[in-house]
């Protein structure tokens, strides 16, 4: 190939490959971008009906006694001490959830509830997801020390 | 006591580091023999400094030193010694401290190296080098001193998370660290050829090693990393796309370009300013893996206690050490002169070229996924997440064309050369894959993504096989004795056939992993059988034990496989009461042809438990695989020396 003909040929090759490229990213946000909402924010964004097609997260506190374990699914309730939002979840639950603990779950609402495919609660008795320290800050409801 | 002469050691370290930079940028326009011999000297000093304090460190935690801040925090005396060692690296700032430690050894050990006879080269690499260090000793000196000591003693230490009480994470972050820092000495190799304005096919070859090396311990670390999420973290995968993954992830990528491109330099002389780029660019991405991993952005095992202050620093490192270089780059790269090659479409250089846009699109794509959600909360507070779907989305499709070219690219020749055995070759390979295709259609239809990834895997397998026969015939050996095989390796470079072959397991395993696992989970209790596939569990008992430093909960399930006894399962919620903090082993039991994956839940004698029970096929495929690329690396550094030894013997007898 002459220079000025694989010159050609370079710059083809990267201007396409550099546009699918930004075509698959942008198509891949689009689909696969999963919003984090406390439950106020999501009952202010949404309303009680909560009409929501795409895979969300919700962050909170576990409500006190809110937990009910069936033989093969766990209904719970995340709280952000203004709002509330009714979750089930049929995976196990991670070492470190429990009542009272900042939790984050991740799935589609269904008949008024969070079904979540997926709980988050990280590995440290003080840990609190960011997201919940802050929406918790936020609403006046924080305790911990910063 | 003690523990102030490690400090003090820092200093000593922190302090000659300044001068030796001081004495580099007085000598840099004037270079001599007699300056590089004593930067040289003071690179082997401050190893040595660092050495020591590190070694005191290391010796706090053994005999639990709890006046030490990082000791009490991250230790207990009931610990075992090898989780008191990794303890050291283990937190915060003991890990910067290994950092510095293989940071001043790698220097130390470019300077060292015989086959350097470019001085020049040499006295800049040491400088750039010396200066990266002194900026880290400052960081650490300044914001996370190892050595600080508490007021009042505590009796008893706090103990190290238990997650990270571990075999396969007490040398995971070692491997990575070799890594990232290894990337550091291409950087300077780069930043040396823009200080002395010269580059030539030598550098290349001088290069090429480190690259190697730290290409090769990146991969390893990785690979150990996800091993132990695969087996501590009891989700039952391997690979998350966890922002802190993806920071170790992208360094390898570019490394793996650079890895590419420094033969296309060495071969040709060409694309010199793409080279010097990636190199930099590779070193950027190791600090900016430090810098979102150690400044608390993003929450994970491994951001420690997190401060503002820190991750401020870390950015100012990035911008000093990759702003700068830039800007010389920006000012000298018109300096090199490229030859003028002709190649044609099917050349062993475009193939590269294709490889290196693919490898950096592929990076691009990663980098968007895992800073977009931080900028987004930054520019209007969204709070989103990225998770695998993207990836899934846009990563994979740029790699597989890339598999595609893995497989005929070496039968291209450099240049305007004809490439024999190429049509011979892309008619085996598709005949195979048209097969594997059909095959996997047959068994399992409803995945066109599983169909892809496994024909891709045959395709590259085929393709690398087919290279290593027609080398083993060219070189006309007979297989009849093991040692010819060791001759044949030899006589070869295989070192990239080896790494490819990895690739292909490795996709094997993917393919295994992702789409053909099943799954099961319930509530069971003492005396029930339950199967996944054609393997059968029987929960025989249920037991608690104390540990060391734990009391564990253990479920024992006995295994049958087509009504053969496998193994035993035992399954363990284990609490550490020092850390407070509960955590899940998951048992397994792992072959060649997958692993049964059982993990135990919540329960008592009444209720049952809960268990969650995995079949993931070939799934330890994906960590063979990743050991042989690595080994593969391995294997062209000894064959490279080899040969480089050679050429220089051969250019002395020619002068």
């Amino acid at each position: 190939m002459n220079p000025k003909y694989r010159r050609l040929f370079i710059i083809t090759l990267i201007i396409c490959t550099l546009g699918i490229a930004t075509q698959l990213i942008l198509m891949a946000i689009r689909d696969n971008i999963v919003y984090f909402y406390t439950p106020n924010e999501l009952i202010n964004k949404y309303g009680i009906n909560k009409n929501i097609k795409n895979k969300i997260r919700v962050g909170g506190l576990v409500l006190e006694d809110s937990v009910v374990k069936n033989k093969n699914f766990v209904n719970f309730t995340i709280t952000d001490k203004k709002d509330e939002i009714r979750v089930t979840f049929d995976g196990q639950l991670p070492d470190l959830f429990r009542e009272g603990q900042g939790i984050v779950a991740e799935g589609f609402f269904q008949n008024n509830k969070l079904v979540a495919s997926q709980v988050l609660a990280k590995h440290d008795e003080n840990y609190m997801p960011p997201e919940v320290a802050d929406a918790l800050k936020k609403n006046g409801a924080w305790k911990g020390d910063k | 006591m003690i523990p102030e002469l490690g400090h003090v050691f820092l200093v000593l370290a922190f302090v000659a580091s300044i001068m030796q930079i001081v004495f580099w940028t007085y000598h840099i326009n004037s270079f001599n023999e007699l300056a590089l011999d004593i930067l040289k000297k003071s690179a082997l000093l401050n190893c040595i400094f660092i050495l020591i304090s590190f070694l005191i460190l290391t010796y706090s935690f053994i005999i639990s030193d709890f006046s030490l801040l990082i000791v009490s925090n991250n230790s207990h005396t009931l610990k075992p010694l090898i989780y008191k060692i990794s303890g050291t690296w283990g937190n915060h700032e003991g890990s910067l401290l290994l950092w510095v430690l293989i940071l001043s050894s790698f220097t130390f050990l470019v300077s060292y190296k015989k086959t350097h006879n470019n001085g020049e080269l040499l006295f800049s690499i040491i400088g750039v080098q010396t200066l990266i260090l002194c900026l880290f000793l400052a960081f650490i000196l300044l914001t996370s001193n190892p050595f600080e000591r508490v007021s009042a003693i505590p009796i008893e230490g706090r103990g190290l998370n238990p997650l990270l009480q571990d075999p396969g994470l007490a040398f995971h972050p070692p491997m990575l660290y070799v890594g990232y820092v290894g990337l550091s000495v291409s950087f300077s190799f780069a930043v040396g050829a823009l200080i002395t304005g010269k580059i030539n096919k030598e550098w290349a070859q001088q290069i090429r090693p480190w690259i190697t090396i730290a290409w090769s311990a990146l991969t390893m670390g990785i690979a150990l990393g996800s091993w132990w999420a695969y087996y501590e973290l009891g989700w039952g995968g391997w690979w998350f796309w966890d922002p802190v993954e993806n920071a170790s992830f992208m360094p390898w990528l570019i490394a793996t370009a650079l890895l590419h491109s420094i033969r296309i330099l060495e071969t040709r002389l060409i694309f010199i300013n793409w080279c010097i780029l990636l190199s930099i660019l590779g070193f950027a991405f190791s600090l900016l893996g430090t810098f979102i991993v150690r400044s608390g952005l993003l929450t994970s095992v491994h951001s420690f206690a997190s401060d503002p202050s820190r991750g401020i620093f870390i950015l100012i490192i990035l911008v000093i050490s990759v702003g700068g270089p830039l800007i010389l780059y920006a000012l000298k790269s018109s300096l090199f002169r490229e030859q003028k090659v002709q190649f044609n479409l099917l050349s062993k250089e475009s193939a590269l070229l294709i490889n290196n846009l693919f490898f950096t699109t592929a990076t691009a794509t990663v980098l968007i996924g895992t800073l977009y959600p931080l900028f987004l909360d930054a520019f209007n507070g969204d709070k989103i997440s990225i998770g695998p779907a993207y990836y899934n989305a846009t990563f994979a499709p740029i790699m597989a064309p890339i598999i595609l070219l893995m497989a005929i690219a070496p039968f291209f020749n450099w240049g305007k050369g004809k490439s024999k055995n190429l049509l011979k070759i892309i008619a085996i390979l598709i005949t195979t894959s048209l097969v594997s295709v059909i095959t996997l259609y047959t068994i399992d239809g409803s995945s066109i993504f599983a169909i892809i990834c496994g024909s891709l895997s045959i395709w590259l397998f085929v393709g690398v096989v087919s290279d290593l026969i027609i080398k083993f015939t060219e070189t006309k050996i007979k297989l009849n004795k093991v040692s010819n095989l060791f001759i044949y390796i030899s006589k070869n470079k295989i070192g990239m056939n080896i790494a490819h072959l990895g690739v292909a397991i490795f996709l094997a395993g993917v393919t295994g992993e992702q789409f053909f696992k099943t799954e099961f989970s319930g509530r069971k209790n003492i005396g029930d059988t339950f199967s996944i596939g054609n393997r059968v569990l029987e929960f025989k008992n249920f037991e608690t034990i104390n540990g060391p430093n734990y009391q564990s909960e253990m479920g024992i399930f006995t295994l049958h496989h087509n009504s053969k006894f496998i193994g035993y399962l035992k399954p363990e919620k284990r609490y550490y009461p020092t850390e407070q903090t509960q955590t899940t082993e998951a048992a397994i039991i792992s072959n060649f042809l997958g692993d049964t994956y059982i993990v135990l839940g919540e329960g008592n004698y009444e209720t049952g438990w809960s268990i969650r029970i995995y079949f993931n096929p070939l799934v330890s495929w994906i960590w063979a695989g990743a050991f042989l690329m690595a080994l593969g690396g391995v294997t062209s550094i000894i064959q490279n020396k080899k040969t480089f030894n050679n050429a220089t013997k051969v250019s002395l007898n020619e002068i």
